[in-house]
């Protein structure tokens, strides 16, 4: 027998806490993209972990999904990050506090 | 210089919330009991076959019972990414003529 579910939800739990620690203490942009694509590989890992615990295959399609919706995420990301660069010239998500300047 | 910095000075005392979050949640995980896992019946390339046969709605393989059809997913997915695509181009696009963005 494969190794138990829990182990998968631990490992998927400190993942998902990683990203939420660069969420709540990094201020770089760059960073904020790269620790929403932890938390959301995070659920995958619980997708993919449920569907081997109920031999049902749907959770591993739907965690492919995820992964294609993380990618238009992270191209959208980083073209708002262009933009804050051009505007503010730093990628500083607290120094951005304007909507029209 | 304008470059992007690594802000290591602002407060990290914020961040002791995702290691309390992975405390209380590990904590739950561990102690809560879990029934055996249904393993899967075929070997690992009959998982993959049935990942591909359950994208694109094709009733065959041997997952095709209980695996329902993603191809409107996978559509839209195509059209959600294709969106994105269009919105990086439209963010990443330098107009000289002073307009805002």
């Amino acid at each position: 027998m494969a190794v138990p579910v829990e182990y998968y939800l631990v490992f998927s739990t400190l993942i998902f806490c990683i990203g939420l620690f660069g969420i709540l203490t990094r201020r770089n942009a760059l960073f904020f993209l790269m620790s929403v694509e932890l938390m959301l590989n995070a659920a995958n890992i619980n997708l993919v972990a449920f569907s081997f615990y109920h031999g049902n295959l749907t959770g591993q399609v739907f965690s492919l999904f995820t992964m294609a919706l993380a990618a238009a995420e992270v191209a959208i990301g980083i073209g708002i990050i262009l933009v804050l660069y051009r505007n503010f010239a730093d990628v500083d998500v607290t120094r951005a506090t304007t909507l029209r300047w | 210089m304008t470059r992007p910095r690594l802000h290591t000075s602002s407060s990290q005392a914020v961040g002791l919330v995702a290691f309390v979050l992975f405390g209380v949640l590990a904590a739950v995980f561990l102690t809560a009991d879990f029934a055996d896992a249904a393993t899967f019946s075929g070997n690992a390339d009959s998982v993959i076959e049935g990942i591909g046969y359950a994208m694109l709605n094709l009733d065959a393989g041997p997952f095709a019972e209980t695996t329902d059809g993603f191809l409107i997913t996978f559509e839209l997915l195509g059209m959600a990414l294709l969106a994105a695509l269009v919105g990086a181009v439209m963010l990443g696009t330098r107009d000289d003529d002073g307009g805002d963005s």
